[in-house]
């Protein structure tokens, strides 16, 4: 059993890897939203492989789940908020057009 | 090897995989596509691990949200078909360094501690519903309801942000 935990978590890593790579290379809102996703997804797979292999019989684990998915939801209805707002007012949801933001 | 591990390797390799095919195809629309079957599969894995309630919710949910963001994929997008095959990516070798320092800590991290003893048993899908319904609304209903008024929080000023007049409306 103790494989299928180490199995589940290297998957985990290499969500989180790819998330990580989306999320710092994409020039497009949307897509940086999407690696975000992924991270989180992550993040999922690691918390459902420890309550599943460490403590079953704990549901304070299946709550954190719940939680970083409400966390996905929010974070997608922000981010597609200001995309929405950022395309009324300059056309485009392009990063690299988006350098006065920096501060 | 049981056929639990076979399931789950399975699942987490297309998990992964369409994780990569996201940011490697230059169509918009196949991006979030691309997105949904890897969260399909992060779904499947959560069936294979047991977690039946968590499971079919991540599938419903992500299938919901991957279809929205398609829609604004098409929206927001200067090339959404991706017939241009423009290059929509900046600080490549950045990106890669970190994405790949990310792993390999990650791995490290997973593969070198003791993690103790394995749970060999889990409780009945009908059981695990009762006691996330009994976690949700006793000991963790702060939590809970916190997570709630986040949401509707974020409904709200999602709102409000999306329809704030432009310089244009505003004469």
């Amino acid at each position: 059993m103790i494989l299928e935990l180490m199995i589940a978590l290297t998957i985990g890593a290499g969500l989180f890897a790819v998330g990580l790579y989306g999320a710092l290379s994409q020039t497009n809102l949307v897509m940086i939203i999407m690696g975000v996703e992924l991270i989180l997804a992550a993040a999922l797979v690691n918390l459902v492989a420890f309550w599943r292999y460490l403590h079953p019989d704990e549901p304070a684990g299946q709550m954190f789940v719940l939680i970083i998915m409400a966390v996905m939801a929010v974070e997608m209805a922000v981010g597609f908020a200001i995309a929405i707002s950022r395309f009324r007012s300059r056309g485009s949801v392009e990063m690299e057009e988006a350098r006065e933001l920096k501060g | 090897m049981s056929v639990q591990v076979i399931f789950l390797v399975f699942f987490g390799a297309a998990a992964v995989w369409f994780g990569i095919v996201v940011f490697r195809t230059h169509s918009m629309v196949r991006s979030a596509l691309a997105l949904l079957f890897s969260q399909t599969a992060i779904g499947a894995m959560f069936l294979v691990m047991q977690a039946e309630f968590l499971g079919v919710l991540q599938i419903m949910m992500m299938a919901t949200e991957m279809s929205v963001m398609a829609i604004f994929m098409v929206m927001f997008m200067m090339d959404p078909g991706g017939m241009g095959a423009m290059d929509m990516t900046h600080q490549k070798r950045l990106s890669l360094w970190a994405g790949g320092i990310g792993l390999v800590a990650a791995v490290l991290l997973v593969w070198l501690p003791d993690w103790g003893p394995i749970a060999l048993a889990v409780p009945s899908a009908q059981q695990q519903a009762e006691d996330l319904g009994r976690e949700l609304l006793g000991r963790s209903m702060f939590i809970f309801q916190s997570a709630a008024l986040t949401i509707l929080t974020a409904m709200v000023a999602a709102t409000m942000v999306a329809i704030v007049p432009n310089a244009e409306q505003r004469k």
